[in-house]
Formats: C-alpha cells, structure tokens, sequence
C-alpha cells in the first residue's frame, strides 16, 4: 500500500564515477562492518577451529579433525537435547498464537487493554533467575499450584521432578515469562493495520472471525514473521537461566537443552573443543530454522 | 435504487457533538455531494450513513426501514475509501470479490458480477495483479469495482479522487458521472472540492460546523445562495465581498460609489452595514458599474487571467478572457447590478 509510482533512479552512469560512489559509500559501511565481523564472524570461525580440536581448559589443544562431532553422533546426551529441542521448537505456535491472539484482543479494545498490556509485559523485565525462584515455590510440590489443582481433586504432581512434565513445566514457566515482549511487537504491528481496511471488511459482511482470518492475520505476516524467528532464537539461547535455576537440567536428561549441554561441557566437564562442536550445531540448527520460516512465510506474501 | 431519509440526525463525542442535527431526503437514484470546509463533519455524516459511527439521536431511514441499529452489512450500503482500503495482499479480482466470497456465494455468480464489474470499470487486464502493482488511479477503480460487485442500493464515496493528481481526478470524475448513468444508483459523494460538487452533483448539500448550511442543484447554490459561506464556497476562484453600506432603500455605497440595485425585494434602511458579492467572472460585463481597480498581480492562465488588486481598499479578483499583460497598474471593472448579493454582516443573504 501506500506510495505508488517511486521512479525508478537512473542507474546506468559512467563507470568511473559508480566504481567511485561505491568506495565512498563502502566507506560509510566500514566500521558497521568491523563491528560485525570482529564481534560475530571472527568468533564464529574461532569457535569452529576450536571445535576441531580436543582443548580441554587452559591447555591449548591438539588438532582432531572431526572426531567432536562424531563423538556427538555417539553421544546420548546429545540425542536428548536434539529431542528436547524438537519438542520445544514444536511448541512454536504456541508462542505466537498466544501473544497474537491477545494482542488482538487488546487492540479490538477490551476494557481494561492497557492494564493487561502492562501485566503480560512485566515478566519480561524479571531476570530469569527470578522467574526460575518463583516457580521453584510455586511448582514445588507442596507448591501453590499443587495446593490449588487439590481442590478439584487432583493429587499433587511434582512438576519439575518428573520427566514427562519437567520440560513441559520449563517451556510454560518460559512463555510466561517472555510473552509479553511479543505480545507489544504484536500491539505494534496491529496499529498500522489501516483501519478502513478492516472497515471495508465489515461494510461487506465479514465476520470478525473472517476478518482476523483474511485481512488481519495476512496483514500481520510480516510480523508474525518476525516473532518466529525470535522466539525460536530466543528459546534455543536464552533458556539457561531458567534451566539452571529450576531443573539443571534433570531429572535425568529431560530438560537438557544444547545450550545447557555446552554449558555443562564447558564448565564441569571442562571440554571447550567438544562445546564448541555443540555451538557449531546449535547454530546451524538455528540459521536452518531462522531461514526456513523466512522462506515459508515469504513465499506468498509481495505486500 | 433507494430513497434516503435523515431526520434531525445528531453525533456527539463525549460532550462534544459534531453533528447538529442534521435533516435530508435523498430521492432514488439521486447524486448527493456533501461539500464543506475540513472537520465540518462530512465524513461523520456519511460513516453514520454507513454504519461505521452510531447514530447519537435521530432517524436513518433507507428504503423505508429504519436503519440506526442495522450492521453496516445488511443496509444495501457499499463504500468508496479515500485510502481506497484495498486488501494488500488479495489479487484485484480477490478484492472485488471479498465480500462475495465471506458470504459463501457460488463460484459461477462470484466470477460473473467480477467479470461485470471489471468491465464495466476497464479491470479485466488488471484481475490477477495485487493492489502494489497498480496506479493510483487504477486502484481507485478497483476500489469502486468491489462497491459495484456488492450491488448496492445506495453508493457513498468518501473523497474518492483526494489523492490523485489533478488530471487523474478530472478523468476519475467522468468516470464517476458516467457510472451513475450507467447504473443509476443513489449515490452520496464527500468531497471538499467544489468543482467535484459541481460537475458531479444533482444536488448539493453545504456544510458547516455539523450544519447543513444550504442544500440545492448546483446553478441554485451558484445563482441564488442562501448566505455568504455558501457563496464564497461554491465557485471558483471564490465570490468577491465587499464592505457596502445602504444609501438608500435600493442602493448601496461602496468605495464611495452608489449601486442602484433595482432588482431587491426588501428595502435598505439608510446607513445599514452590509456585504456585497460578486464574482470574479461577472466583473467583465459591457454595461453596468463601472469601478477602476488597482491591479497587484495579474495571473494569466492562457485562456483566462485573473487578475488581483484593489478597490477602494478592499481587495478583489476580476476574471478576463483576455491576456492582461504584467504591465497593467489600473483596470477598469464593469458589473451588472443583477449579479450583485447582498448580505446581512452576519453573512444571511439580503434578497
Ligand atoms: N473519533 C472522534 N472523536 C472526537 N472527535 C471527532 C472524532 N472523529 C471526528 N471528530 C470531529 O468531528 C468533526 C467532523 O469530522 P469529520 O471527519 O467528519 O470532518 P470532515 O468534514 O470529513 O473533514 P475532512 O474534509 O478533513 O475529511 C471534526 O471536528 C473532528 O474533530
Ligand atoms: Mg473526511
């Protein structure tokens, strides 16, 4: 929408003044650049020769060749993170769907919508290690929630002691708690919906659920783009705190995710070679994943 | 088509009301323009029409039904945007057919009324694009493509051509004129242009400050307007004031010459302060008043000139179909008497 005819700029110039104009705006591009390559790329690649190699603490290690990744092909731990980790990123929707859904609420102007707002964003500003205190007494089991499921009958359930509901209770303590950052990235992107757009839907008939389906939730693709691919770094990268705080990582391996897996390898099993090969992976899945929902989402969206 | 009755129709916000109770009959098949001044309420008007703004007091009647609590949908209304509101990321013909398709209609009547429309509007080479790929103007008649395949009783167009350019908007304004022949709708068109009122309108209507100030055909607002607002308003450039005072029961004294104004029904009371207008193309007359007026700038457009100056002090614009030249200091103005208006200093006409 919005601007219609923009020009097309000359293009074709004399070839000295365009080589010319590419060196002067390369200038301007250069120390953005040097942040990036000095604090991303080369780290990126330090990492790696460092996964090639046995390092273990301050010793400098011998090369190895690819002998980390294929002791991680080997390794069970392993194996129950990239589990763990399918099952997180499975619940993907989830963390947009919620924030999205009462995101919409808000702006269709609820009473009491700034109020709520101001609520769902609060975790977002706690430290994880506060969150993880929180639920460590709430989920305990002669918790809160334990005492309240009581009333209707249900026995306590010791939420974080057990396999099947430990990561279950992990993801939900993290949603909890970051949601609410989505939900204003959401708010944001629903007020430049224009709103004779959503008028003509209503002129012509549609309900409100057609109206979310066809004009808003089209409107919101880029958006919705957007949170995915966060989230999804967000819940691959930022959830050691609330691991180490509330499971460490147990029981058994249930809630090991990659990102705490290298930490244990770093830190207690002192192997930064074999922690970097964790990273290495970590990161492709990441860049895989980040760069398959762009291509999804943006396959029928030219808006 | 269908007839349109407002009856004393009133909006407020909060405390605030915008609309004051306004009262109109639209007859089938009419072409009504709101015009007005920005903020004067022409938008709220038409949006109560709609749908889209309760109604705080008063009657909406469409067809004979009273409409003030009916969903937007279901009032035989479709809405031209000024934004034109098109779905950013449907195909034209995915727009045209929007509310079609949410209503579950069959596929053979969705791709007729679509093929229909897109004819009647020039489209069909347009049909599988998005609105992104389209021109200003090319969206606007899709926009008006998607009110046409609803098939409505009654048209409202909301400062449909405001952002196009200037010749763009002339052209749109055929094509809006030659649609409501074509489909002899009853339509209602907001605009703030008077030439659009003008050329499109069977009947004006005026607005100020939530007021109808006049409602008429075009030539009875132009010839015979009710107050000053409405003169100055319709016409273009606006009608000439001038500080006047009565100097006899038909007469009247400005820059210290006296006008017969033989033509008046009421009589003047002596030293009466009043308002005389008249407009710039009926300054050009052979006979009549004759004034000098001193030129500031004189605006040659090629086939007229409008020249700026003053008279007596008090400044006016004279039409001439004629080059003027830069050079010109002094010009002679001529009038005939009947195309003075006289008004009262709180703007009501004087008859
Ligand atoms: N939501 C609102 N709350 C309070 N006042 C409003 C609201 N919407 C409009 N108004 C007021 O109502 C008046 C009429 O507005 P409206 O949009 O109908 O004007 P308009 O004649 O369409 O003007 P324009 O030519 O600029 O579109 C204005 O004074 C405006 O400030
Ligand atoms: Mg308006």
């Amino acid at each position: 929408m919005g601007v219609s005819k923009t020009k097309q700029p000359l293009r074709k110039r004399g070839g000295k003044a365009r080589s010319e104009e590419r060196r002067f705006a390369f200038l301007f591009v250069m120390p953005a650049l040097l942040l990036v390559v000095v604090f991303r790329i080369v780290p990126l690649i330090w990492g790696f020769v460092l996964s090639l190699t046995d390092a273990r603490g301050v010793t400098e290690g011998a090369f190895i060749g690819f002998d980390n990744y294929a002791e991680l092909a080997r390794d069970p731990a392993f194996h129950d993170s990239m589990a763990n980790t399918i099952l997180l990123i499975a619940t993907l929707p989830i963390w947009i769907m919620v924030p999205m859904l009462l995101a919409i609420l808000i702006h269709q102007g609820v009473p009491g919508g700034k109020f709520y707002r101001a609520v769902y964003f609060f975790p977002a500003t706690l430290s994880s290690v506060i969150v993880g205190s929180i639920f460590n007494v709430l989920l305990r089991n002669d918790g809160q929630l334990n005492q309240f499921l009581e009333l209707f009958g249900i026995g306590a359930i010791d939420w974080l002691g057990n396999s099947n509901t430990a990561l279950l209770s992990l993801i939900a303590v993290q949603l909890w708690a970051t949601f609410g950052m989505s939900l204003l990235i959401f708010l944001a992107g629903l007020s430049t919906v224009p709103s004779d757009m959503i008028e003509a839907a209503k002129l012509e008939g549609a309900s409100m659920l057609q109206t979310f389906w066809h004009v808003i939730i089209p409107t919101l693709r880029p958006i919705i783009e957007f949170v995915a691919v966060v989230t999804t770094i967000g819940v691959l990268t930022n959830m050691f705190g609330l691991i180490y705080v509330l499971t460490a990582g147990g029981p058994g391996t249930s809630t090991t995710l990659p990102e705490f897996l290298i930490w244990i390898e770093l830190g207690r099993m002192n192997r930064p070679g074999y922690a970097a090969a964790i990273s290495m992976v970590l990161f492709v899945l990441m860049a895989g994943i980040a760069y398959a929902q762009v291509r999804i989402m943006s396959r029928n969206v030219n808006v | 088509m269908s007839n349109i009755s407002i009856t004393d129709l009133r909006k407020s916000y909060g405390q605030v009301e915008v609309i004051h109770g306004v009262s109109l009959d639209i007859e089938p098949g009419e072409f009504v323009v709101f015009v007005g001044p920005s903020g004067c309420g022409k938008s709220t008007l038409l949006r109560m029409i709609a749908g889209l703004e309760d109604i705080t007091d008063g009657d909406l009647e469409i067809g004979g039904t009273l409409m003030n609590d009916v969903e937007p949908a279901q009032r035989g209304i479709a809405m031209v945007f000024q934004s034109y509101a098109l779905y950013p990321h449907m195909t034209v013909a995915d727009n045209m057919s929007f509310g079609l398709r949410m209503a579950h209609a069959p596929k053979d009547e969705i791709d007729r009324k679509v093929k229909d429309a897109a004819r009647i509007l020039q489209l069909e080479p347009l049909l599988d694009r998005k609105p992104a790929a389209l021109s200003g103007g090319q969206r606007q008649r899709v926009a008006i493509g998607r009110a046409i395949v609803r098939d409505p009783d009654v048209f409202l167009f909301d400062e449909p051509l405001s952002n196009l350019d200037a010749e763009l908007r002339v052209e749109m304004r055929v094509q809006i004129a030659k649609l409501h022949r074509t489909l002899s709708n009853t339509m209602i068109y907001v605009t703030h242009d008077q030439t659009e009122a003008m050329t499109l309108a069977d009947r004006i209507v005026v607005l100020r400050a939530g007021h109808i100030e006049q409602v008429g055909t075009p030539i009875e607002l132009y010839e015979d307007p009710d107050n000053a607002f409405v003169a100055g308003f319709i016409g273009s450039p606006r009608m000439n004031f001038l500080n006047a005072r009565a100097n006899g029961p038909k007469s009247v004294e400005v820059a210290g010459r006296t006008i017969p104004l033989p033509n008046l029904t009421a009589d003047l009371r002596d030293g009466t302060a009043l308002q005389l207008g008249i407009r710039p193309e009926h300054l050009d007359a052979t006979d009549g008043v004759r004034l000098m007026m001193d030129v500031d700038v004189a605006e040659d457009l090629g086939a007229t000139t409008f020249v700026h100056g003053t008279v007596g002090g008090e400044t006016l614009v004279a039409e001439r179909r004629a080059h003027v030249g830069n050079a010109v200091r002094e010009l002679e103005i001529c009038f005939a008497p009947d195309k003075v208006r006289l008004f009262d200093p709180d703007g009501a006409r004087v008859r």
